[in-house]
């Protein structure tokens, strides 16, 4: 990967950071924090469901992990959250490590795959409901103590940053994976895992660094909603909301596109927003819209959002990639 | 005709003039009887799976503010009307956050509600940035007021306050009925509230006389009571302390009666469905008996007869959410009339240092402490008598005698 490779990403980090220094209110700032965090979960889902094709419904145990583990690693021993981030995201990448080694081991694949997360979830969300380390069913409160230092910013615009540069780890992470053997290898497991194997790739390594690497991402997501949040429980760290999110914005955006988690989360939680203040104040409004969104992109769009803009920008140039390849072979 | 047309256009006319010159004359009192209305937010769960209780709350606080504004609005602010601008917290910690911040974008002055001790959580952080103060409903974990936030408020009791009484209420009524229980079985569910409580019960029950025989723990949401209550049967407890949610408590109160366990008595603490009039509906004969020791409004206060009637009226079935949000409204009400002013940082101002008429809630006069935490918050003990919710404890506000035991 050199520099070059990470040309496109900068224009759409130096906008997004840039925005919420632009006047915002407070309910927009809230909200672009929220699609940051959803946006940075939707990126690991998509390390492991877009480029290795494993899709799982049960990434609310990396997220999950990743929120208690700052949580308590702060409230109860005193960690400076700075330290305890490094922590959740080590402690969900384990678990992602964990899950990956029990179901990769078995050759869980599809349906299977995506139950076995599920479970692993629910599992999680019912210890984490009843053990007295997370709350119980009330949750853990962190105090509110404002600094840089605490990892708690009192001028929101400086989070959003935060949460910008979290993302751009994201996207310099899938470009990577777009450029690098890794990728190439996870993509053909993707594609095919038998040839995969066939053609000298260790399959069991890479899925396993694949899911350990989706775990890290979706649980940085956790870190950032504690920090945000500063409050915790059981529904929220591993509640299926999250799992559903992170794969709706993956899923809507784009699947195995660098830019596709970050363009679902941002038209998703923007429509539903955007819905909420034209509805009229009928509840629960935005969440149809939610979901006709998603119905409509899964039927006419199956690549996703980022799937339209680069067949458009496929179309316009085909005539001279029509002509370039004419004596090349099939044209891709 | 033409002449007939004239005739009547020139009297419209008249009247057109007659209206108008009332009107100018009328206009200026007009604009100085309303000056700009002040704002205030109430954070509901309007959906998800708490809309019901969201519902309940809108209902009391709609009420109340029609009530303020016939009565001639805030005086000391010139008879300015109260407007009433509904966040829906969609039941979820971070959307109650993210409304908060909505509401704070429309102006409000105040914002009321939360309902659910995780959106309070999120929702009086997210006002406390904007320092706008926040009173909190019926939220009753002990974390919310315990923060050190200066703008948080909570006008019910708190779980430690809920609990204490609770368990001196449990004392009195044994103590006097003459066919004592001796014998107990808890029954929780096995988040905090349920295991928290449980815990408490465990160690305070037998210093209180009582022999706890079986304490059994089930996940929520539960799906299926068979066991725990075959177990209670052969067991045969004199009392069941029950503590769950809603419908857990339904299911597990029907379990009870289909399996005909008829202990001498059923007494929750914050056990929703004793206190609510949907379960009395729905299942009466599981609901009779049951007691509980909740947030409850004054039995004969007037407001409860028109807030019940209200209730009603949107077709649906009364609980404690309408008479406290409903309370609340007339307390910030009052805030702002003390306080002169709909500024925010006054209204803090006032909230900590003022004292506060009663409301159709039993809390007496309303006294917010440092913490924020209303001193004279209070749960009544109620009890379902004969399909209907009568309040048995403390006895000022009781309009039943205990029926213990039941059975």
């Amino acid at each position: 990967m050199s520099a070059r490779d990470l040309f496109p990403i900068l224009p759409v980090l130096l906008v997004l950071a840039v925005l919420p220094f632009l006047g915002l209110s407070g309910s927009l700032l809230n909200l672009l924090i929220f699609m940051m965090i959803v946006a940075l979960a939707a990126q690991g889902w998509n390390v492991l469901g877009g480029y290795g094709g494993l899709a799982s419904f049960g990434h609310a145990a990396f997220f999950g992990t990743g929120a208690y583990a700052a949580a308590i690693l702060q409230t109860r021993y005193g960690v400076n959250a700075w330290a305890a981030l490094v922590a959740g995201v080590v402690l969900g990448s384990l678990v992602g490590a964990f899950i990956g080694l029990l179901t990769f081991r078995s050759g869980l694949k599809g349906s299977y795959f995506a139950l076995i997360t599920l479970a692993f979830a629910e599992v999680l969300r019912i210890i984490a409901n009843s053990s007295e380390i997370t709350g119980g069913g009330a949750g853990i409160v962190v105090p509110i103590d404002y600094g840089f230092e605490n990892l708690q910013l009192r001028d929101r615009r400086f989070f959003v940053l935060l949460a910008v540069i979290c993302v751009g780890v994201g996207l310099v992470i899938t470009r990577w994976l777009d450029r690098s053997k890794f990728g190439a290898y996870l993509i053909a497991i993707r594609e095919n895992e038998d040839a995969a194997r066939a053609l000298g790739v260790n399959v069991m390594n890479v899925k396993l660094g694949a899911i350990t690497l989706s775990a890290a991402l979706t649980a940085l997501a956790g870190v950032l909603y504690t920090q945000n949040f500063l409050f915790l429980d059981a529904n929220v760290a591993y509640g299926p909301w999250i799992s559903i999110e992170a794969l709706f914005a993956a899923i809507v955006g784009g699947l195995g596109t660098m830019f596709g988690p970050l363009i679902g989360a941002v038209v998703l939680l923007g429509a539903g927003e955007i819905t909420k203040e034209f509805s009229g104040g009928i509840p629960g409004f935005d969440l149809l819209v939610f979901g006709v969104i998603l119905i409509i992109t899964v039927a006419f769009a199956p690549n996703g959002l980022a799937g339209i803009s680069l067949k458009s920008f496929r179309r316009k140039t085909r005539g001279h990639t029509a002509r370039s390849s004419r004596d090349g072979g099939a044209d891709a | 005709m033409t002449s007939v047309k004239n005739t009547l256009s020139r009297r419209t006319v008249l009247k057109g003039a007659a209206a108008l010159g009332v009107g100018a004359l009328a206009a200026p009192t007009v604009l100085r009887a309303q000056p700009a209305a002040v704002k205030i937010g109430l954070l509901q769960p309007m959906s998800g799976f708490l809309a019901g209780d969201g519902q309940l709350a809108s209902i009391g606080a709609k009420v109340a503010v029609e009530e303020v504004n016939a009565a001639g609005g805030i005086k000391s602010l010139g008879g300015a009307p109260i407007e009433l601008i509904i966040g829906d917290s969609q039941s979820n910690a971070e959307a109650g956050a993210q409304a908060t911040e909505t509401l704070n974008d429309e102006g409000v002055s105040i914002i009321t509600g939360g309902f659910a001790s995780g959106i309070s959580t999120t929702a009086t952080q997210a006002a406390a940035r904007y320092d706008l103060p926040f009173i909190v409903d019926t939220a009753v974990s002990d974390a919310i007021t315990g923060r050190g936030l200066s703008n948080t408020f909570r006008f019910g009791p708190s779980f430690s306050i809920a609990t204490t009484i609770a368990l001196a209420n449990l004392q009195r009524l044994n103590d006097a009925a003459e066919d004592k229980a001796k014998t107990v079985a808890l029954v929780h569910e096995d988040g905090l509230f349920g295991s928290g409580l449980a815990g408490l019960m465990q160690e305070k029950l037998p210093d209180m006389g009582f022999e706890i025989v079986e304490v059994i723990s089930h996940p929520t949401p539960a799906r299926d009571m068979s066991n725990v209550v075959l177990r209670l049967r052969s067991l045969n407890p004199d009392l069941i302390i029950p503590s769950h949610y809603y419908n857990e408590f339904v299911l597990f109160a029907r379990t009870l009666q289909q399996q005909r366990v008829k202990p001498k008595g059923i007494y929750a603490i914050f056990g929703g469905a004793a206190s609510s009039y949907r379960f009395v509906n729905e299942y009466p004969e599981a609901a009779e008996g049951v007691m509980d020791c909740n947030h409850w409004g004054m039995p004969d206060h007037p407001a409860t007869a028109k807030l019940m009637q209200a209730v009603k009226d949107e077709g649906t079935f009364y609980a404690y959410n309408t008479p406290t949000n409903y309370a609340l409204i007339h307390v910030v009400a009052q805030a702002l009339e003390k306080a002169g002013s709909s500024d925010r940082a006054a209204l803090t101002e006032t909230l900590k240092t003022q004292d506060f008429d009663p409301t159709v809630m039993p809390y007496g006069i309303v006294k917010f402490d440092e913490t924020g935490q209303n001193q004279n918050a209070l749960p009544l003990n109620t009890q379902v008598q004969n399909g209907d919710i009568k309040v048995i404890y403390p006895e000022d506000y009781a309009q039943a005698e205990p029926v213990f035991p039941v059975n």
